[in-house]
């Protein structure tokens, strides 16, 4: 029975890991048995390896006869379908080419959407067409219709003051009188003459 | 220029697309270990070849199924290993494969009677294989012969690492004492 950390058996097939390996070699450098063990393990192996390998009678070799050769598409096609990392662009391949086909031949509704954006996109493009001229001559029409507007509006307010103004000089103007005549009844200290005022 | 050695995946990939030559390199480099598997297994230079020629024609019809280039030796071991014992039920369909015995003769692995290995010490090292079981045999050519890792060979024989520690390991007791004469004897 071996006393070594690891199995000596295993050191000598080589399956120990390096820090395993140095273990070993550590305890047989010390430990007699173990050594003995491990010699006779080798010994045994390299008798076991006296048995040479024989040279093979005949050797082997395949003839590429083109009569059994699949055809290219075959060797193709298998190769494809027996790669996964093909088979998956092959996938991709095909449902991209769908999502064109599907993009390509749309539902009716969707071409009807499409025609009403039309001629809202053509009238987007179609107007720098229209002359500077034409669109100057709007502005003018624009302006000159809010100016005449606009006049008339101050017209109207002006002949309104005015209006004002005379009722209020009219106004004065009675108020001027009666004060007048009021001045002249005190001063001929007399009643008013109102017969006089009111034909006045 | 820039030389940039030819690897196993880089051949793998061109036999996927079709290319035999490319394949029929991939064979040179493995045929003769694949070999030399096989003739342990089954102790048979024919039989070892023909079914390392069909463990390479299998190998080239399912080459598409191999998800990992990186594990190629192990997939390959692994078709080996199936051939194999596909045969063993074939000559032997009512009997228990683990019992089956390697068409072996006391001289060590032979064709028609004659003996393969004339040196010594080689037939001791066959005659200890001999009398190893096939499991426990097969577990020290894949990990002695073939190099591979306990996980590797798990994945051979598709059976847990503790099961081909422990066959590898009573296998490697049972070898010291069938080889111990010949060792004291010394070995070069």
């Amino acid at each position: 029975m071996s006393c070594s950390p690891f199995d000596l058996k295993d050191y000598f097939f080589d399956e120990l890991d390096g820090a395993g390996r140095k273990q070993v070699e550590a305890h047989v450098t010390g430990c007699r048995a173990c050594r003995e063990e491990l010699s006779r393990l080798r010994l045994t192996g390299t008798t076991l390896l006296s048995l040479r390998e024989e040279e093979i009678p005949r050797r082997i070799a395949f003839v590429s006869d083109p009569v059994f050769e699949p055809s290219a598409w075959r060797r193709w096609w298998s190769a494809f379908w027996n790669t996964p990392a093909r088979l998956g662009f092959g996938s991709a391949a095909l449902l991209s080419a769908a999502l064109v086909v599907f993009a390509l031949v749309r539902p009716a509704p969707v071409q009807l959407v499409r025609q009403v954006q039309v001629p809202a996109v053509q009238t987007a493009q179609t107007a720098p067409a229209v002359s500077d001229a034409a669109i100057q001559a709007r502005i003018d029409q624009a302006a000159d219709r809010a100016v005449t507007a606009r006049t008339q509006q101050l017209v109207a307010e002006v002949a309104a003051e005015r209006q004002k103004l005379l009722t209020v000089a009219a106004e004065l103007e009675v108020d001027n009188s009666r004060q007048h005549a009021l001045y002249m009844t005190a001063s001929q200290y007399g009643p008013p003459r109102q017969p006089a005022m009111e034909a006045k | 220029m820039i030389f940039r050695a030819v690897e196993d995946g880089d051949l793998i990939r061109q036999a996927t697309r079709g290319n035999v030559e490319a394949f029929n390199l991939l064979v040179s480099r493995w045929e003769k270990r694949v070999y030399n598997y096989l003739l342990r297994l089954t102790a048979n230079r024919e039989d070892a070849l023909d079914l390392t020629q069909d463990v390479f024609l299998k190998a080239y019809q399912n080459l598409r199924k191999l998800d990992d280039a990186a594990r190629f030796a192990p997939w390959l071991y692994r078709i080996a290993h199936n051939e194999a014992y596909s045969m063993f039920r074939k000559r032997r369909p009512e009997s228990d494969v683990a019992d089956l015995p390697p068409a072996a003769t006391e001289t060590g692995i032979a064709v028609g009677g004659s003996p393969v290995f004339p040196i010594e010490l080689s037939l001791a090292v066959a005659s200890a294989l001999e009398r190893l079981t096939p499991e426990q045999r097969e577990a020290v050519t894949l990990k002695i012969y073939q190099g591979f890792k306990f996980e590797e060979m798990a994945e051979i024989l598709s059976c847990p690492v503790s099961t081909i520690k422990s066959r590898l390991y009573t296998a490697l007791e049972l070898l010291k004492i069938e080889l111990a004469p010949i060792e004291a004897r010394g070995v070069s």
